[in-house]
């Protein structure tokens, strides 16, 4: 009896807090990352952390309340942290510079801990140029910069030029 | 001793008085000196000869567009291909080129605050909807103590805000 008890006891939990099981399931969509908006949202302060999704042909960033959205394909430029660093410095010089000690050999950097930044201008309405840049964990810039790409974004930095610029340099030379 | 004490107030008044009239009449002329501009169109910034990272780019536009709308003095704050700028009277636009960046190093400046010091040097040209320079001006963005280099691209933001404040005004004529 006392077990029949307990175990009712925890199915009407379970079943009690099911509701904010699925509700905190369903505010991390499959392939949002959590970011920090640096500047360039409108109505979104500078240093604003968030979830940043890419789906249905738009960009959105949400924090609580907020959210904004970005058609993907008014996104006119959409660069990472390691694409600058590519262009820079070549590929050799970027892992040269990934080597170096204490960020010592880092290029000029906006940021100084260790983060993927991911950069991009897009047009509003009246064709006004914006930028936007975002910090985000390693690796995550190169994903949601396929993602936007894939849903019509434009970069002045493709895959194909990012990987083999460094290599017709070192050709060259 | 009433009168000697009357004369010493009214001295003190007329000085006043003076000394108010100066700073008027300062106030004035440099108003008169000022630019009549009604709105401004930020370009973005070029960087042709320096290579400057993408972020970094768009951290001294965004920064330059919101230091400009708090403090430049103008009605609107156009930003680069805003359609609606093509009907602004008396329209400022502003052309922005790298022309040096020194990299500091937040490390050293929590460590020593005087070494470190990160320096971005920007060559500004004010000119009309013709493309006739105004005003042209090289501004250091530095960041000197505390701060990531972030610093660097509003200490430029500020004062090129301040430039233009000082230089054009909506209401006043040459």
């Amino acid at each position: 009896m006392v077990v029949g008890f307990k175990t009712a006891l925890m199915v009407v939990t379970l079943a009690a807090f099911s509701p904010l099981v699925q509700q905190s399931f369903a505010q991390k969509p499959e392939g949002s990352v959590k970011v920090t908006q640096i500047t360039g949202l409108p109505g979104v302060k500078n240093n604003t952390g968030g979830v940043l999704t890419v789906e249905g042909g738009s960009l959105h960033f949400s924090h609580g309340a907020t959210k904004v959205d970005l058609a993907a394909a008014s996104v006119a430029d959409v660069v990472t942290g390691g694409d600058s660093q590519r262009a820079i410095h070549g590929t050799m010089g970027s892992v040269g510079l990934m080597a170096a000690p204490y960020g010592s050999g880092r290029f000029l950097s906006l940021f100084r801990t260790k983060m993927d930044t991911l950069t991009i201008q897009y047009h509003d309405a009246d064709d006004g140029l914006h930028g936007a840049i975002f910090t985000m964990p390693v690796g995550k810039a190169d994903e949601i910069k396929k993602k936007l790409l894939a849903q019509g974004a434009r970069t002045s930095v493709p895959e194909e030029a990012a990987n083999t610029a460094p290599a017709a340099k070192e050709q060259k030379q | 001793m009433k009168t000697v004490l009357r004369g010493i107030i009214a001295g003190v008044l007329g000085l006043t008085a003076l000394a108010g009239g100066g700073a008027l009449r300062a106030q004035e002329q440099k108003a008169a000196k000022k630019m009549k501009a009604s709105a401004i169109k930020v370009e973005m910034i070029q960087s042709d000869e320096i290579k400057l990272p993408a972020e970094f780019q768009v951290a001294l536009y965004e920064d330059l567009i919101q230091q400009l709308q708090k403090k430049g003095g103008f009605e609107h704050v156009y930003r680069q291909g805003d359609r609606n700028a093509a009907n602004a009277p008396d329209l400022v636009v502003l052309h922005s080129t790298v022309q040096g960046f020194k990299e500091g190093s937040e490390m050293l400046r929590q460590v020593t605050t005087v070494a470190g010091a990160t320096s971005i040097t920007i060559h500004c040209v004010f000119s009309d909807k013709e493309g006739k320079s105004l005003l042209e001006s090289d501004v250091k963005g530095k960041v000197r103590f505390f701060g990531g280099n972030l610093r660097a691209t509003y200490d430029f933001a500020k004062k090129t805000a301040q430039i233009a404040h000082d230089n054009f005004s909506p209401t006043t004529g040459t």
